[in-house]
């Protein structure tokens, strides 16, 4: 959409005749899009603003109670521990979605022999949903009829079938295994675009130069690749802040409640608890929270760009 | 949030088309009587001139559904629901009161109790029952037979559970000789609460506004399932379960002893007829029994227009050949006065599970969903952490307390 405006308003100044028709036909250009933003998120995102300064029950007459949700927020514990758990689960989960994906994105990016055969697999469980590759790992990870824990101790390498979800690391583990398998193909493909757009006689350029493959890397490879990887960063980050589905269906957000997570958490107030109004405070504290957080990373990774 | 709620209430106005005469009334049913439900409803439809229209809810989203077409105009005339949410529901505002119709029934006096109680709020009558479940302790009887075991005589105090689960257990292999859904707070209210109850304790009181989780008979129904976990006669799976295995580990074949509920009699004779059984209460420390009185009650929503179609509806269910056809496909009759009559030609197990019925127990609570049946709340977090953690007073103290506060901070209206 910026864009778009961006081209039509430089011919104003130029062409004052016909401007005003002009604008309209642009506005015309504009409107489904406008119209379906303004549909599926102004309006929504305005009437959960609206929502939050209420008492708002699922059932029954709704009162206008001013900001007394957000201050009930301030003394939610539970709120603010999900929240803390959701910041490690982003952080580890993020920084095992790049350690995977950079490898992979590197191996693929020039073809070679199966180069196709690599990639669509490594991609493949990317077109996955969240909610079916939960419910295939839930099985998956079952202590009694899944894969890993009879099959360990088929093999001999436990001495009982373990449950691997009954205890907070091997469960929490487990999730971010099922989330590494499922994303890295994603972050994969686009960090190995971010590769291919790297001319290839830079490269060669230092090379000649004598720096190492390693010095390449560090030097040419990553400050080039600034802005993919800034968009592999949010879109990892912001996915991860709103991670739901795998903890809903494998865990129910146990072992005893350490894995909730703040869209669970919000979940279970708006459709559980029946507080649709707190539920929706507690979705504008994460909206802030989350344009927050992109905005400093979108400001973190362009800033030097500009430099350049 | 708001896109989840607006899909909601628009797959809810698929549903609660309007009526095409005015003599049609719109029902809900969770998926828990889809067995039972559609059988009546169109048994009801033959014999009558006014109709009734059936929606079968998925379980767990009947109640957010129903929120949502509530706010959006289009709820269903009536609904049958589960009872322990008929407290919630009466409170919001949402029901409309049959107190005088309810006492106009010459038979109100034998309806089933639990059902009448959950159903009324401040005084005043929102809810009818309409099907039944209670729960009961099966056993297997092949099992019982390996094992060296009387096959027709099952457990009737706890340490008969324990021993007899040990013997089954010594059987190796798969089989196990106990299974609870221990990460379930809707399936151990269930079945481990009446362990409670028929020792003479409680784990609520004054009609829900005090919690009473700090009891030695509470204690000591703990120690029973943590001893049989220590002697590992529960299968490993049992720590994570959420409930989806609650009927499926017995019936697969394996397992000695189970709690249940008496919709176990009817989906095992149905789909395993392979399994032989036996029915019994759930007893006491030292004999005695409980049962809890679940199934759903029947509520209409306020300000509908097709009382009339909706109450003939209800009188029909409340028939013998209605109560027959509840009966015969899943559910416990809910009259008492006619319970025997419409069960008579029906397994005889099923008696057993009309007894428990009369005599159950059920919880009572506005708050229910947040206490005991949310997979986050703090019934269900205890009874994980009591069954399988090391801090057993810890954690019974932290769910009292937090019991406790979320029915001080519910609304009081």
């Amino acid at each position: 959409m910026t864009t778009i405006a961006a081209t039509s308003a430089p011919a104003r100044p130029r062409k004052l005749v016909g401007a005003g028709r002009r604008q309209w036909i642009g506005l015309l250009y504009v409107a489904p899009a406008v119209a379906l933003v303004v549909v599926f998120f102004i309006i929504p995102l305005g009437m959960t603003a609206w929502m939050s300064l209420h008492n708002w029950p699922l059932m029954g007459e709704h009162s206008y109670i001013g900001l007394d949700n957000y201050w009930a927020i301030l003394h939610d514990t539970r709120f603010w521990n999900a929240l803390r758990f959701t910041g490690l689960y982003t952080v580890v989960v993020t920084i095992a979605i790049f350690a995977v994906a950079f490898p992979l994105a590197l191996f693929i990016e020039r073809p070679r022999r199966l180069t196709g055969f690599y990639r669509t697999s490594f991609f493949m469980p990317a077109v996955i949903g969240f909610a079916s590759a939960s419910l295939l790992w839930s099985w998956l990870l079952n202590v009694d009829s899944g894969l890993f824990s009879p099959a360990a101790f088929d093999l001999g390498l436990t001495g009982k079938k373990f449950n691997l979800l009954a205890t907070f690391q091997p469960a929490f583990w487990s999730i971010i295994a099922m989330v590494v398998w499922k994303v890295a193909g994603f972050t994969m493909i686009i960090l190995m675009t971010g590769l291919q757009s790297i001319p290839t006689d830079l490269q060669e350029a230092a090379m000649i130069d004598g720096a190492g493959p390693f010095a390449r890397f560090r030097a040419i490879t990553l400050p080039l690749m600034r802005r993919t990887l800034a968009l592999a960063l949010i879109l990892s980050v912001a996915g991860s802040i709103l991670a739901f589905d795998q903890f809903y269906i494998i865990l129910r957000g146990g072992p005893r409640n350490q894995t909730l997570t703040a869209v669970y958490w919000i979940f279970n107030q708006s459709f559980v608890s029946f507080k649709l109004g707190y539920g929706a405070a507690l979705s504008m504290i994460l909206l802030a929270i989350l344009v927050a957080l992109s905005t400093f990373q979108l400001w973190l990774l362009r800033k030097p760009e500009g430099v350049d | 949030m708001k896109t989840r709620i607006a899909g909601l209430a628009f797959a809810a106005s698929i549903f609660a088309m309007p009526a095409m005469a005015a003599d049609t009334a719109n029902i809900w049913v969770r998926a828990d009587g889809s067995n039972f439900m559609p059988r009546i409803v169109d048994a009801f439809n033959k014999a009558h001139e006014n109709q009734i229209k059936l929606d079968i809810i998925p379980n767990a989203e009947i109640i957010p559904k129903y929120g949502a077409a509530a706010a959006g105009g289009t709820a269903p005339d009536a609904l049958s629901l589960d009872l322990i949410y008929t407290p919630a529901f009466s409170a919001a505002g949402q029901l409309e009161d049959i107190t005088d119709w309810a006492k106009s029934l010459p038979y109100f006096a034998s309806l089933s109790p639990a059902h009448v109680k959950t159903g009324t709020y401040k005084g005043r009558i929102y809810g009818l029952p309409f099907s039944a479940d209670s729960s009961v302790l099966i056993w297997n009887k092949k099992l019982f037979k390996q094992a060296g075991l009387d096959p027709e005589k099952g457990p009737a105090n706890w340490a008969e559970i324990e021993a007899d689960a040990e013997k089954v257990n010594a059987l190796g292999g798969d089989i196990k000789g106990f299974y609870f859904s221990g990460n379930c707070g809707g399936c151990n209210i269930f079945t481990f609460t009446p362990l409670i109850w028929a020792s003479g304790g409680d784990i609520l009181a004054e009609d829900g506004a005090k919690a009473t989780l700090d009891s030695p008979q509470l204690r000591g129904a703990i120690d029973l399932y943590r001893s049989m976990v220590k002697k590992d006669l529960v299968p490993a799976g049992a720590q994570t379960d959420t409930g989806s295995n609650f009927f499926a580990a017995f019936a697969a074949g394996n397992i000695g002893i189970s709690p249940s509920g008496a919709f176990a009699i009817g989906a095992l004779n149905t789909q395993y007829p392979d399994v032989d059984y036996g029915v019994t209460f759930l007893p006491g420390k030292d004999g005695g029994w409980s049962s809890f009185a679940g199934g759903d009650n029947f509520v209409v929503t306020k300000g509908t227009t097709k009382l009339a179609v909706v109450k003939e509806f209800l009188d029909f269910a409340y028939s013998l050949e209605g109560q027959t056809i509840l009966a015969k496909y899943g559910s416990l009759p809910v009259r008492g006065d006619i319970a025997k009559e419409a069960l008579k030609d029906l397994d005889p197990r099923y008696q057993i599970a009309a007894e428990a019925m009369a005599k159950g127990r059920t919880p009572y609570s506005v708050v229910f969903n947040d206490l005991i049946n949310s997979a986050n709340g703090p019934w269900t977090q205890m009874v994980n952490e009591v069954f399988f953690g090391d801090d057993v007073d810890g954690a019974i103290a932290n769910a009292q307390e937090t019991m406790q506060s979320i029915i001080d901070q519910a609304p009081q209206k």
